[in-house]
Protein backbone atom coordinates (compact mmCIF):
# COMPACT_ATOMS: atom_id res chain seq x y z
CA UNK A 1 0.00 0.00 0.00
CA UNK A 2 1.76 3.08 -1.01
CA UNK A 3 2.56 5.90 1.81
CA UNK A 4 -0.40 8.18 0.84
CA UNK A 5 -3.54 5.71 0.92
CA UNK A 6 -2.42 4.28 4.33
CA UNK A 7 -4.75 5.06 7.49
CA UNK A 8 -3.97 8.20 9.72
CA UNK A 9 -4.30 7.91 13.16
CA UNK A 10 -7.93 10.11 14.20
CA UNK A 11 -6.81 12.89 15.59
CA UNK A 12 -6.53 13.36 19.78
CA UNK A 13 -7.69 9.57 20.09
CA UNK A 14 -4.53 7.91 18.68
CA UNK A 15 -6.44 5.04 17.63
CA UNK A 16 -5.99 4.15 13.84
CA UNK A 17 -9.32 4.96 12.02
CA UNK A 18 -9.81 1.93 9.03
CA UNK A 19 -10.63 4.19 5.83
CA UNK A 20 -10.34 0.95 3.35
CA UNK A 21 -13.18 -1.50 3.11
CA UNK A 22 -12.11 -3.15 0.79
CA UNK A 23 -11.93 -6.91 1.51
CA UNK A 24 -9.36 -9.35 2.24
CA UNK A 25 -8.27 -12.16 0.62
CA UNK A 26 -7.32 -15.69 2.60
CA UNK A 27 -5.56 -18.87 0.74
CA UNK A 28 -5.44 -21.65 2.34
CA UNK A 29 -3.76 -24.61 0.07
CA UNK A 30 -2.34 -26.66 3.18
CA UNK A 31 -5.36 -28.97 4.29
CA UNK A 32 -5.90 -31.46 7.12
CA UNK A 33 -3.28 -30.29 9.92
CA UNK A 34 -3.96 -31.54 13.21
CA UNK A 35 -7.77 -33.03 13.11
CA UNK A 36 -6.53 -34.61 17.03
CA UNK A 37 -4.43 -31.98 18.52
CA UNK A 38 -6.47 -28.96 17.22
CA UNK A 39 -10.11 -29.82 16.73
CA UNK A 40 -11.46 -26.58 16.56
CA UNK A 41 -9.05 -24.41 16.69
CA UNK A 42 -8.06 -24.39 12.99
CA UNK A 43 -7.64 -21.97 9.92
CA UNK A 44 -11.13 -21.81 9.53
CA UNK A 45 -11.67 -21.17 13.22
CA UNK A 46 -9.02 -18.06 12.77
CA UNK A 47 -10.56 -17.22 9.58
CA UNK A 48 -14.24 -16.20 11.69
CA UNK A 49 -12.17 -13.72 13.24
CA UNK A 50 -9.97 -12.73 10.24
CA UNK A 51 -13.48 -11.67 8.97
CA UNK A 52 -14.92 -9.92 11.97
CA UNK A 53 -11.61 -8.12 12.72
CA UNK A 54 -10.85 -7.03 8.87
CA UNK A 55 -14.10 -5.97 8.33
CA UNK A 56 -14.65 -8.51 5.12
CA UNK A 57 -12.97 -11.80 3.55
CA UNK A 58 -12.66 -13.96 0.71
CA UNK A 59 -11.61 -17.51 1.38
CA UNK A 60 -9.94 -19.13 -1.52
CA UNK A 61 -9.26 -23.45 -1.07
CA UNK A 62 -7.25 -24.67 -3.21
CA UNK A 63 -5.12 -27.99 -3.54
CA UNK A 64 -6.70 -30.76 -0.75
CA UNK A 65 -8.02 -27.82 0.65
CA UNK A 66 -10.97 -27.86 -1.75
CA UNK A 67 -11.91 -31.16 -0.22
CA UNK A 68 -13.09 -28.84 2.62
CA UNK A 69 -16.18 -28.24 0.66
CA UNK A 70 -17.47 -31.22 -0.56
CA UNK A 71 -21.31 -31.45 0.62
CA UNK A 72 -21.20 -35.05 1.84
CA UNK A 73 -18.23 -34.92 4.04
CA UNK A 74 -18.34 -36.61 7.84
CA UNK A 75 -16.23 -37.05 10.44
CA UNK A 76 -15.49 -40.00 12.32
CA UNK A 77 -15.52 -40.31 15.85
CA UNK A 78 -12.28 -41.90 16.67
CA UNK A 79 -11.39 -43.97 20.07
CA UNK A 80 -8.02 -43.95 21.95
CA UNK A 81 -7.92 -45.50 25.11
CA UNK A 82 -10.72 -46.13 26.38
CA UNK A 83 -12.66 -42.53 25.21
CA UNK A 84 -14.37 -41.86 21.99
CA UNK A 85 -13.11 -38.51 20.72
CA UNK A 86 -16.02 -36.75 18.85
CA UNK A 87 -15.16 -33.49 18.66
CA UNK A 88 -12.56 -33.87 15.64
CA UNK A 89 -11.80 -30.94 13.49
CA UNK A 90 -15.23 -31.00 10.93
CA UNK A 91 -13.99 -28.18 7.97
CA UNK A 92 -17.66 -28.25 6.18
CA UNK A 93 -19.56 -27.18 8.84
CA UNK A 94 -16.96 -24.63 9.55
CA UNK A 95 -17.08 -23.82 6.10
CA UNK A 96 -21.06 -22.94 6.40
CA UNK A 97 -20.34 -21.16 9.63
CA UNK A 98 -18.27 -19.09 7.42
CA UNK A 99 -20.55 -18.99 4.70
CA UNK A 100 -23.42 -17.69 7.25
CA UNK A 101 -21.04 -14.94 8.49
CA UNK A 102 -20.87 -13.59 4.91
CA UNK A 103 -17.19 -14.89 4.20
CA UNK A 104 -17.39 -15.78 0.19
CA UNK A 105 -15.76 -19.09 -0.43
CA UNK A 106 -13.74 -19.35 -3.74
CA UNK A 107 -12.65 -23.17 -4.69
CA UNK A 108 -9.70 -23.21 -7.70
CA UNK A 109 -11.20 -25.52 -10.43
CA UNK A 110 -8.16 -28.21 -11.54
CA UNK A 111 -7.76 -28.56 -7.36
CA UNK A 112 -11.82 -29.49 -7.58
CA UNK A 113 -11.06 -31.74 -10.86
CA UNK A 114 -7.79 -33.16 -9.33
CA UNK A 115 -9.36 -33.82 -5.71
CA UNK A 116 -13.42 -33.33 -5.97
CA UNK A 117 -14.26 -34.63 -9.28
CA UNK A 118 -18.47 -34.69 -10.18
CA UNK A 119 -18.69 -31.02 -10.85
CA UNK A 120 -20.79 -28.67 -8.26
CA UNK A 121 -23.45 -31.41 -7.04
CA UNK A 122 -20.87 -32.18 -4.95
CA UNK A 123 -19.96 -28.83 -3.22
CA UNK A 124 -21.69 -27.51 -0.30
CA UNK A 125 -24.05 -24.79 -1.29
CA UNK A 126 -22.60 -21.52 -1.77
CA UNK A 127 -19.12 -22.43 -2.44
CA UNK A 128 -18.15 -20.76 -5.96
CA UNK A 129 -15.73 -22.33 -8.49
CA UNK A 130 -12.95 -20.41 -10.17
CA UNK A 131 -10.75 -20.96 -12.57
CA UNK A 132 -7.43 -21.57 -12.03
CA UNK A 133 -5.41 -17.90 -12.30
CA UNK A 134 -8.53 -15.94 -12.18
CA UNK A 135 -8.23 -14.17 -8.71
CA UNK A 136 -4.38 -13.58 -9.17
CA UNK A 137 -4.84 -10.16 -10.73
CA UNK A 138 -7.49 -9.25 -8.46
CA UNK A 139 -4.78 -9.34 -5.94
CA UNK A 140 -4.57 -5.81 -6.26
CA UNK A 141 -8.17 -4.83 -5.64
CA UNK A 142 -7.67 -6.57 -2.10
CA UNK A 143 -6.78 -4.93 1.13
CA UNK A 144 -4.20 -7.74 1.87
CA UNK A 145 -3.99 -11.18 0.46
CA UNK A 146 -2.56 -13.98 2.86
CA UNK A 147 -2.04 -17.58 3.15
CA UNK A 148 -3.63 -19.19 6.11
CA UNK B 1 22.59 -48.79 35.08
CA UNK B 2 20.93 -48.63 31.63
CA UNK B 3 17.04 -48.31 31.88
CA UNK B 4 15.90 -52.11 30.61
CA UNK B 5 13.46 -51.58 27.75
CA UNK B 6 10.48 -53.91 28.07
CA UNK B 7 10.20 -55.34 24.36
CA UNK B 8 7.69 -54.70 21.85
CA UNK B 9 5.94 -55.51 18.98
CA UNK B 10 6.23 -51.91 17.41
CA UNK B 11 7.76 -48.73 18.05
CA UNK B 12 6.00 -46.13 16.77
CA UNK B 13 8.91 -43.22 16.24
CA UNK B 14 6.36 -39.73 15.92
CA UNK B 15 9.27 -37.40 14.22
CA UNK B 16 6.55 -34.95 12.78
CA UNK B 17 5.75 -31.85 14.33
CA UNK B 18 1.92 -31.83 15.62
CA UNK B 19 -0.37 -29.01 14.04
CA UNK B 20 1.08 -29.53 10.92
CA UNK B 21 -0.08 -32.32 9.18
CA UNK B 22 -2.68 -35.19 10.44
CA UNK B 23 0.42 -37.21 11.35
CA UNK B 24 -0.25 -37.21 15.08
CA UNK B 25 -3.59 -38.66 14.44
CA UNK B 26 -2.51 -41.23 12.10
CA UNK B 27 -0.44 -42.49 14.44
CA UNK B 28 -2.01 -42.96 17.61
CA UNK B 29 -5.00 -44.56 15.51
CA UNK B 30 -2.54 -47.09 14.48
CA UNK B 31 -1.11 -47.20 17.72
CA UNK B 32 -4.81 -47.70 19.16
CA UNK B 33 -5.43 -50.31 16.57
CA UNK B 34 -2.28 -52.29 17.38
CA UNK B 35 -3.30 -52.04 20.97
CA UNK B 36 -6.86 -53.50 20.19
CA UNK B 37 -5.23 -56.40 18.81
CA UNK B 38 -2.93 -56.94 21.96
CA UNK B 39 -0.13 -56.08 20.96
CA UNK B 40 2.97 -54.14 22.54
CA UNK B 41 3.75 -50.43 21.36
CA UNK B 42 6.27 -47.75 22.37
CA UNK B 43 5.32 -44.57 21.39
CA UNK B 44 8.76 -42.14 21.01
CA UNK B 45 8.07 -38.55 20.23
CA UNK B 46 10.69 -36.36 18.81
CA UNK B 47 11.25 -33.23 17.73
CA UNK B 48 7.76 -30.97 18.25
CA UNK B 49 5.95 -33.95 19.09
CA UNK B 50 7.47 -34.07 22.46
CA UNK B 51 5.27 -30.99 23.13
CA UNK B 52 2.14 -33.35 23.10
CA UNK B 53 2.35 -34.98 26.58
CA UNK B 54 3.17 -32.17 28.56
CA UNK B 55 0.76 -31.70 31.63
CA UNK B 56 0.51 -27.84 31.82
CA UNK B 57 -1.80 -28.76 28.81
CA UNK B 58 -3.82 -29.44 31.28
CA UNK B 59 -7.29 -32.27 30.72
CA UNK B 60 -8.86 -29.77 28.42
CA UNK B 61 -8.02 -27.80 25.89
CA UNK B 62 -8.68 -23.75 25.83
CA UNK B 63 -12.70 -23.26 25.36
CA UNK B 64 -14.19 -22.32 21.82
CA UNK B 65 -15.56 -19.17 22.12
CA UNK B 66 -18.26 -20.83 19.18
CA UNK B 67 -18.99 -23.62 21.22
CA UNK B 68 -18.51 -22.45 25.07
CA UNK B 69 -19.35 -25.69 26.64
CA UNK B 70 -18.31 -28.61 24.25
CA UNK B 71 -15.76 -30.20 25.96
CA UNK B 72 -12.27 -30.70 23.97
CA UNK B 73 -10.05 -33.03 25.25
CA UNK B 74 -5.77 -31.73 25.12
CA UNK B 75 -3.26 -34.32 23.61
CA UNK B 76 -2.14 -34.92 27.56
CA UNK B 77 -5.61 -36.39 27.98
CA UNK B 78 -5.64 -38.54 24.94
CA UNK B 79 -2.17 -39.80 25.40
CA UNK B 80 -2.98 -40.37 29.20
CA UNK B 81 -6.28 -42.20 28.33
CA UNK B 82 -4.47 -44.39 26.11
CA UNK B 83 -1.81 -45.19 28.92
CA UNK B 84 -4.19 -46.00 31.70
CA UNK B 85 -6.23 -48.25 29.02
CA UNK B 86 -3.23 -50.56 28.29
CA UNK B 87 -1.00 -50.81 31.36
CA UNK B 88 1.17 -53.15 30.12
CA UNK B 89 1.11 -52.94 26.35
CA UNK B 90 1.86 -49.14 25.83
CA UNK B 91 5.48 -47.18 26.69
CA UNK B 92 5.77 -43.40 25.95
CA UNK B 93 9.25 -41.95 25.59
CA UNK B 94 10.64 -38.99 24.69
CA UNK B 95 13.23 -37.53 23.48
CA UNK B 96 15.53 -35.31 26.43
CA UNK B 97 17.38 -33.32 24.38
CA UNK B 98 14.27 -32.15 21.60
CA UNK B 99 12.49 -31.61 24.85
CA UNK B 100 14.77 -29.73 26.51
CA UNK B 101 15.85 -27.85 23.35
CA UNK B 102 11.51 -26.60 23.02
CA UNK B 103 10.93 -25.51 26.69
CA UNK B 104 8.65 -28.30 27.42
CA UNK B 105 9.03 -29.76 30.41
CA UNK B 106 6.88 -31.43 33.40
CA UNK B 107 5.87 -34.14 31.30
CA UNK B 108 2.93 -36.75 32.01
CA UNK B 109 4.20 -39.44 34.96
CA UNK B 110 4.37 -42.07 32.69
CA UNK B 111 6.16 -40.51 29.88
CA UNK B 112 10.03 -41.66 30.12
CA UNK B 113 12.45 -39.00 28.85
CA UNK B 114 15.22 -40.66 26.94
CA UNK B 115 18.72 -39.71 25.66
CA UNK B 116 18.92 -39.40 21.84
CA UNK B 117 22.01 -41.86 22.48
CA UNK B 118 19.78 -44.09 24.11
CA UNK B 119 17.21 -44.66 21.34
CA UNK B 120 18.97 -47.56 19.79
CA UNK B 121 18.45 -50.03 22.94
CA UNK B 122 14.46 -49.05 21.71
CA UNK B 123 14.69 -49.96 18.61
CA UNK B 124 16.36 -52.86 19.86
CA UNK B 125 13.50 -53.97 22.15
CA UNK B 126 11.12 -53.42 19.22
CA UNK B 127 10.34 -56.04 16.52
CA UNK B 128 9.02 -53.98 13.97
CA UNK B 129 10.20 -49.94 13.57
CA UNK B 130 7.81 -47.08 11.86
CA UNK B 131 9.19 -43.60 11.70
CA UNK B 132 6.46 -41.12 10.89
CA UNK B 133 7.41 -37.75 9.80
CA UNK B 134 10.72 -36.08 9.64
CA UNK B 135 11.85 -33.76 12.47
Amino acid sequence: MPPEARPTPRAGTGAVEETDERRCLGIVERAYRGALEKQFFDELYLSVEMHRQLGGLDLLLRGQAVCYAAASATVPELRFGKATVTTLSDHRRDLVTLLENGVRVLAEESSLAAYLPGGAARLTPGVVPVADGELAPRWPDYRLVFFI
Amino acid sequence: MARRIPKTDVLVTLMGAPHASDQVTSALRLTQALLERGAGVQVWTCGYATLLTQRALGEDKPRNLADWNTDYPSMARVATGMLEAFPDQLYWYGCRFCSDDRGAHDHLPQVVLRPPAGYAANVAAARRVIKIGVI
